[in-house]
């Protein structure tokens, strides 16, 4: 199991929601709303914590039904399911969202049954780790980027581009000057990515073992034994 | 209500897996152990997917009873929760997945309810948007205030980009205008700002200094 | 609100070397029999020996100071039950050495490095602290209860109770003590570290604390956004009182609830977790690093260790005193008014020099990097910085959080050590017995120094800087083809004075560490339950 993928870290979340209706039109109005939205979630783009962070909400029918076989989900309530991916282990991006954001965490989450409310800070972190679900495989295109990494590099590269463009048309000074320019406007752009910092012991432990067991098993699918399936009534 | 947040499209798919495969087999055990062992970062399957930035997979066993005085709910299926956030337009994406990790998708998707209708690409995309969830509400926080996601190989080649010119600014501090100059237009002679190569892999993990 | 000082050990409360109390030594102790241990506390409690917060009065000062703390293990043979050990955090019964790679100790820093006493540390058990005024007064508390130790019943030939030995001091020699002292420079005590710094200059300042009301200028938690102007940052008003819990347990916290704590609740409450850490500080490197680089910083010398700090040298914080000039001007000031305290003609007279010297004292911290977003005048990757940003989180967004401080509040720590070794000026080695021991006290070591430690010492992400490390306490990468150091550190250049970034390149480990472990400070009442062998969870 890997919630992380590099500095990346996937959370997924399933809870019971009451009136659904009630909250999708709640949520209409938020988007119309705009000055609102930020007030409660402004700090979720000065926190850069988030790649992308997603709600779904499910009503009681809306499992997928793909075949008689399955049977009909028959459900009390309706669900929303999270998904983020975020940077920071799970017990530092807790802390932080609750501290700063309480207001938007609560916004969100309301309508779900049980939510204690984003403060204090235990039942809320006790909340989502109950109803969370662990990732089997997490992918990241870029694990050694973290979120200020994604958004600062396309600034390099329009830089980069810009002054490549007409170095051969400059002096040798104009050129220092345009490369110092450039340096002021990106001097919190330039660090050097390595690895992510270790945030538990366990999850360093499973990625060394990982590395082991990775280089043996294989996923030729000659080596996967079909399973026969019986024929269900 | 929107799966697309800037250039970012949010793909959910819960997948409804076929439990009774064998006397003693459960088609959520074996579909988890296929996704457990899946290779990771450049050796995903997901790597060999056009334009892919984070994706997961994993299986959704029950819904949790919240306790007195709730209610107890079940699922009666399990299902095989699959979640993309990439770059473009679904359909384009849907088919790289099919054509660039065919036998990972076959393996992945083996033990779900109608995945035996998938022949081709086309019916490929029709189970996908049958298994398909709208997304509520998106945030997406890749990108600056007033900007776009970029598709997945300019995100590479601006991280790339970001990574040598970090390491080029350290070592050429203090030159003279003119050795400063050429050691620029070297540094985009092997850097290639303008041009798709030299890149980042798709899920490259290894970062050395420099 | 008011906290039961008589519960309370002394060293979470007060800051020994702040109360003329500038020598230390630091023991540890093996119990090899519980029944034997427990007695040596006992002992500890009927000769008054454990200091607490309110043991002394400003007209009746202490000087010697003792006070006791346990690891997990120490706990444990100690006779705490299991049903209780469970419930203390999974950080503190791991212990500083198993959480090495969390902490970034690697390289030069590994625990095969550290000192001789670290090597068997399942051994270490029991913590004491000996704060006094002279050396003297430190030797005699230190004899005392070293034959205390010594009169206690042996146990299968072997004592019940053993000094463990192995502190490497000068000269290499093994210790059964570490010794700890305000640095002397030309025969007089000062605050500075080995590098030259003034420390310890900022103490959170919490609820109960009992420091005068000032002190929560830059200790409490700030209550000025970006957004607002004119704001006088060395105004008590601008700054609240952090949360008690922060630092004792049994009380509210920052997130507005009392945390969970051990169990029972008499073991825990008015009790503290202490992380202590040696870190011996290679200042040859320092200072040959700050030689050759600032031959290309026009700043110079001073200003280029400046920048890496935070502080000028003499305490002056780059956010208010961006040059060197106005730092020196500053710091002749303040070391005139020091001089005047008390030398007045009369008492009116002395009422005025202490008005002075406080109102140049405040500025060392009432300030805030509001003006100073994009570190033009101190860098966003300088240490004092990184370890308390005092809001600088919101990177000047107007009331991005819901406070300014909702991303520091839960990260701050109070630090206790004192430097360690003879300051020499012109070292010629690293090899030197010159370091720090770093005491930090807070509710939570993993929330609260390891998280600093993780993420904004070894670290940049929060402040936009990838990877970049704290240019003094980070444990900078070497190449691992060419041994080259890789440190990193940037030097923020200013749009306004069209002034290019500086980069400093190849920085070099200047700390590393030499040893340490996690302890529990527990309250009075909670010694004596261990000491009585009586805690019981059920």
């Amino acid at each position: 199991m890997s919630n992380i993928a590099g500095k990346t870290f996937a959370m997924n979340v399933i809870t019971p929601i009451k009136g659904v209706n009630f909250y999708i039109n709640k949520v209409i109005f938020w988007f119309a709303n705009t000055k609102l939205a930020s007030s409660r979630l402004g700090g979720l783009a000065t926190l850069s914590l988030i790649h992308y962070a997603r709600w779904v909400l499910i009503g009681k029918d809306q499992f997928p039904h793909l075949h008689p076989d399955q049977p009909k989900e028959d459900l009390h309530y309706n669900y929303m399911l999270f998904h983020s991916n975020f940077n920071g282990s799970w017990d530092q991006y807790v802390d932080s969202f609750h501290k700063a954001i309480p207001k938007g965490l609560d916004l969100l989450w309301r309508k779900n049954v049980k939510y204690p409310g984003s403060v204090p800070l235990q039942p809320f972190h006790a909340y989502i780790n109950f109803n969370q679900i662990w990732t089997s495989h997490y992918y990241s295109a870029y694990p050694s980027a973290a979120v200020n990494d994604v958004k600062s590099a396309k600034k390099v590269k329009t830089a980069l581009v810009a002054l490549t463009d007409k170095v051969e048309t400059l002096s040798d000074q104009a050129f220092k000057e345009a490369y110092d320019e450039m340096l002021i406007d990106l001097q919190h752009d330039v660090s050097v990515m390595e690895d992510t910092p270790v945030v538990s012991l366990a999850s360093q432990a499973v990625k060394d073992r990982r590395a082991k067991y990775q280089e043996t098993i294989s996923m030729n699918s000659d080596k996967v034994i079909p399973i026969q399936r019986t024929a269900n009534k | 209500m929107s799966n697309v947040a800037s250039k970012a499209y949010g793909l959910t798919i819960l997948s409804p897996i076929r439990e009774k495969i064998a006397q003693g087999v459960s088609g959520s055990v074996l579909t988890r152990s296929v996704i457990e062992d899946l290779k990771l970062h450049q050796h995903s399957p997901f790597a060999k997917v056009a334009n892919t930035y984070l994706a997961r997979l994993y299986v959704l066993n029950d819904v949790m009873f919240q306790g007195y005085p709730e209610q107890e709910d079940h699922l009666k299926s399990k299902y095989l929760v699959f979640a993309s956030n990439f770059y473009g337009d679904l359909d384009e994406y849907l088919t790289g997945l099919w054509h660039g990790a065919q036998a990972d998708v076959k393996q992945i998707w083996a033990h779900c309810y109608d995945f035996e209708s998938v022949t081709d690409e086309a019916s490929f995309l029709i189970y996908m948007k049958k298994c398909q969830l709208e997304t509520t509400f998106f945030f997406n926080g890749s990108v600056g205030l007033g900007e776009d996601d970029i598709s997945l190989n300019e995100q590479l080649k601006a991280l790339y980009l970001k990574q040598e010119f970090a390491k080029f600014v350290w070592n050429n501090q203090s030159l003279s205008p003119n050795e400063l100059k050429a050691a620029f237009i070297e540094f985009s002679h092997i850097t290639q700002p303008n041009q798709p190569e030299p890149s980042w892999a798709p899920g490259h993990s290894d970062i050395a200094q420099g | 609100m008011t906290l039961d000082i008589n519960d309370i050990q002394g060293n979470i409360i007060k800051a020994y070397g702040h109360f003329n109390l500038p020598k230390v030594r630091y023991v540890f102790l093996k119990v090899a029999n519980p029944d034997v241990g427990r007695a040596f506390i006992q002992a500890l409690l009927d000769q008054d020996f454990i200091t607490r917060a309110g043991s002394w009065s400003s007209k009746n000062p202490a000087a010697i100071t003792t006070n006791i703390a346990f690891t997990y293990n120490g706990l444990k043979i100690l006779g705490v039950p299991s049903a209780s050990l469970s419930t203390f955090p999974s950080e503190f019964s791991e212990g500083m050495k198993t959480r090495r790679s969390i902490l970034g100790d690697d390289g030069i820093s590994s625990p095969e490095h550290w000192d001789p006493i670290w090597q068997n540390d399942e051994n270490i058990h029991i913590w004491m602290s000996f704060n006094g005024r002279t050396t003297e007064d430190v030797i005699n508390r230190y004899n005392d209860v070293k034959e205390l130790i010594d009169s206690l019943d042996e146990f299968n030939g072997e004592a019940g109770v053993e000094l463990l030995s192995g502190h490497r001091a000068a000269n290499g020699k093994l210790q059964d003590y570490q010794e700890g002292a305000a640095l002397e420079i030309n025969g007089l005590p000062t605050r500075k570290e080995h590098f030259g710094f003034d420390d310890g200059i900022s103490d959170p300042f919490f609820k109960g604390c009992g420091q005068p009301a000032a002190y929560v200028v830059g200790g409490g938690k700030p209550k000025a956004s970006a957004s607002d102007s004119g704001v006088d940052l060395t105004s008590p008003n601008s700054w609240a009182p952090l949360e008690t819990g922060e630092f004792i347990l049994g009380h509210h916290d920052e997130a507005s609830e009392i945390p969970l704590a051990p169990i029972p609740h008499d073991l825990s409450k008015n009790g503290s977790f202490m992380v202590y850490r040696k870190l011996h500080e290679n200042v040859k490197a320092f200072n040959d690093y700050l030689d050759n680089l600032s031959e290309d910083y026009a700043e110079g010398r001073e200003a280029l260790a400046a920048k890496m700090v935070g502080r000028w040298k003499n305490g002056a914080p780059l956010a208010s005193f961006p040059t060197e000039a106005e730092a020196t001007i500053f710091g002749d000031k303040y070391a005139a008014a020091v001089a005047n305290l008390g030398k007045g003609a009369n008492a009116q007279e002395n009422i005025a020099n202490l008005k002075v010297f406080q109102d140049l004292d405040i500025q060392l911290r009432g300030f805030n990097y509001n003006a100073d977003i994009e570190g033009s005048s101190c860098p966003m990757g300088a240490h004092i910085r990184r370890t308390n940003p005092r809001g600088a989180l919101e990177f000047g967004v107007e009331d991005a959080y819901q406070t300014p401080g909702a991303l520091i509040d839960r990260r701050r720590i109070l630090r206790r050590g004192l430097p360690y070794g003879k300051f020499e000026r012109g070292a010629t080695n690293d090899n030197g017995d010159h370091g720090i021991i770093f005491m930090a006290i807070n509710a939570s070591i993993k929330r609260q120094f390891e998280f600093v430690q993780q993420q904004w010492v070894n670290y940049g992400n929060d402040f936009k800087l990838a990877n970049d490390r704290d240019p003094i306490l980070g444990n900078h990468p070497t190449d691992e083809h060419t041994g080259c150091p890789m440190g990193r550190m940037i030097i923020e250049g200013s749009k306004e004075e069209k002034k290019a970034p500086f980069f400093c390149g190849n920085i070099p480990r200047f700390v590393e560490t030499r040893g340490g472990d996690y302890f529990f400070i527990p309250s009075m009442t909670a010694v004596q339950l261990i000491a009585n062998g009586i805690v019981d969870p059920t």
